[in-house]
């Protein structure tokens, strides 16, 4: 199942990573596990950036779950945590569209000296709720997936209109033999009446 | 100043002689002599018009070394302290070399040609391309730097030269740009083609797998790769981001097949990220267009379904009308009858007639 699990900004400066904010959605983990998971991947968001360089896209795969990172030109990074489902394309997009969100606004002069505390930005925990499903992050998924219902429910269609070609075809058939009969009916009734007056 | 003459008159003859000129240079240059050393070089030259083929340029240089050396305040040293002599043979050596160099990079072409004009579903081999598309690439950049490196050694070495020998130097310089030049537009038309052949495998593919696709929903969340329902490619091509060990299953997604491989990870690292919705636009414009075909294709049935029901419609009608007239014959039978007393008086007496002969032979 698509999920993500954390979204974090940090400044990559020129020796130091900083983070700036980040958010976690670890409902889905044992109660006594989240904590641990929750340093785990603080660390790991940090030893990502650290390796990634500037204006580069990475994905790295850790046990079950990807972690995409992207460094922009100005070094603001944005990662995301999320499961092997999450498609990748997307999980960029939300990158880009936080980046772009963050950037506008917290001034960039605060960036390198920002601390999780005195950064004022609170847009992380809405957009992650709200992009748990793919669909809502992009628009292209959307598109694919409308389209693809419609495709479905036009398959559908296609095959109620065979049907109904094969009821037409019985129809045809029985009312020819309708008119077939009724020719017959109307052919005796006049014989009978010629008769009739035979007999007179 | 006669040592200049003569050496650029030396320099129209063949290589040879030049060699065995300076096998005599070095020759004459360990005796210490209280001549000039140059003029009794030039006159040993002048000489010397046999043919024997040995290259002892580093030898003539020491020579040159230890004139200067004697002569501290004769003659003016050159800015790169090379003769022109020197210098045009290096520009030839260079030019040779780079000469080889496209001849070989021409040939890597063409192998990468063969490659790409196959056209059979399976037999493709993205691997050998793109590690080929790579190498001809590098030798392109190389090359050109050489050529620009020629061309700075040819403006150097103007100065000192006579005006055909610069002419010359910039025509040799302008043959192997051209020639670049039209190998870089062969590289590009390859390139295409490849693209053509898996835009057409992908077709080909589709068609193959679209009979899938009636019954199952194909997986509208892309995860970038581009595996079709056909497994070669999904395995192949499973890998267009930079990373250090990511696995992506691939969807069951009638998208293209994809050009990127592991070899082609670092350069194209920036580039997967725009790729993937550059493809994933393809695939919307795809399905977009299969949806308008099957609207098509209703619309056609109906149309087809029409005339039947045409044909119901005049069935119908024209057991209607027959209906109609047995009923009116019917009636005006029965009016007939009704109405016809002297017919039912013989009717009865027929009945009457016919029991009474029935009781007579019973009894």
């Amino acid at each position: 199942m698509v999920k993500l699990f954390s979204m974090s900004l940090l400044y990559k400066g020129p020796a130091v990573v900083i983070p700036l904010t980040s958010t976690y959605d670890l409902m889905s983990f044992n109660y006594f596990q989240r904590k641990s998971i929750q340093e785990f991947m603080t660390f790991t968001t940090q030893i990502i950036t650290e390796r990634t360089q500037t204006g580069q896209r990475q994905s790295v795969k850790e046990q079950e779950y990807l972690c995409h990172v992207y460094v922009r030109e100005d070094r603001l990074t944005g990662v995301i945590i999320a499961d092997q489902d999450y498609p990748r394309r997307v999980a960029f997009t939300i990158l880009s569209k936080a980046c772009e969100d963050f950037a506008s606004k917290v001034p960039s002069k605060d960036w390198p000296y920002g601390q999780q505390a005195n950064i004022q930005y609170n847009g992380l925990e809405p957009m992650l709720l709200k992009y748990q499903d793919p669909k809502e992050a992009d628009a292209m998924t959307r598109v694919q997936a409308e389209l693809d219902e419609t495709k479905i429910v036009l398959h559908g269609t296609m095959e109620s209109l065979l049907q109904r070609g094969e009821k037409l075809d019985d129809l045809v058939a029985k009312s020819d033999a309708l008119s077939l009969q009724s020719k017959t009916f109307y052919k005796q009734a006049k014989k009978a009446n010629s008769w009739c007056c035979v007999i007179q | 100043m006669a040592a200049r003459h003569r050496f650029s008159s030396n320099q129209n003859s063949s290589s040879g002689s030049w060699s065995i000129s300076q096998s005599f240079a070095s020759q004459f240059s360990n005796t210490p002599t209280k001549d000039p050393p140059e003029d009794s070089l030039n006159d040993q030259i002048a000489e010397v018009m046999s043919v024997a083929n040995r290259d002892r340029t580093t030898e003539f240089q020491s020579v040159l070394k230890s004139i200067k050396t004697r002569q501290p305040n004769g003659v003016t040293p050159h800015a790169n302290a090379k003769t022109p002599l020197l210098q045009r043979s290096e520009f030839s050596k260079y030019a040779k070399r780079i000469g080889t160099d496209l001849s070989k990079t021409y040939e890597k072409l063409e192998k990468l040609t063969l490659l790409c004009k196959k056209r059979t579903l399976f037999d493709d081999r993205p691997v050998e391309i793109q590690e080929l598309t790579y190498i001809i690439k590098q030798d392109i950049t190389s090359l050109k730097r050489q050529i620009q490196q020629l061309e700075e050694n040819k403006t150097v070495m103007q100065t000192n030269t006579k005006r055909d020998v610069q002419r010359h130097s910039t025509s040799v310089v302008r043959t192997l740009r051209s020639k670049l030049a039209n190998m870089s537009e062969n590289f590009k038309s390859v390139l295409e083609v490849r693209r053509e052949n898996m835009k057409q495998q992908k077709l080909r593919k589709d068609q193959f797998s679209s009979s899938n696709l009636s019954s199952s929903m194909p997986s509208s969340a892309t995860q970038g790769t581009r595996g079709s329902v056909l497994l070669m490619d999904e395995q192949r091509s499973s890998n267009p981001s930079g990373s250090v060990a990511i696995s992506m299953d691939g969807g069951d997604h009638p998208g293209r097949s994809s050009t990127q491989h592991q070899t082609m990870q670092l350069i194209d690292q920036q580039d997967s990220y725009i790729t993937e919705r550059a493809e994933t636009m393809e695939t919307i414009e795809s399905t977009i267009v299969e949806l308008g075909n099957i609207f098509q294709q209703l619309a056609t049935m109906v149309k087809e379904q029409e005339e039947q029901v045409m044909r119901i419609d005049s069935n119908v009608e024209e057991s209607e009308l027959n209906i109609e007239a047995a009923h009116t014959e019917i009636l005006k039978y029965f009016q007939g009858i009704t109405s016809n007393r002297w017919l039912m008086i013989k009717v009865f007496l027929v009945l009457i007639v016919f029991f009474v002969i029935f009781v007579v032979f019973f009894a």
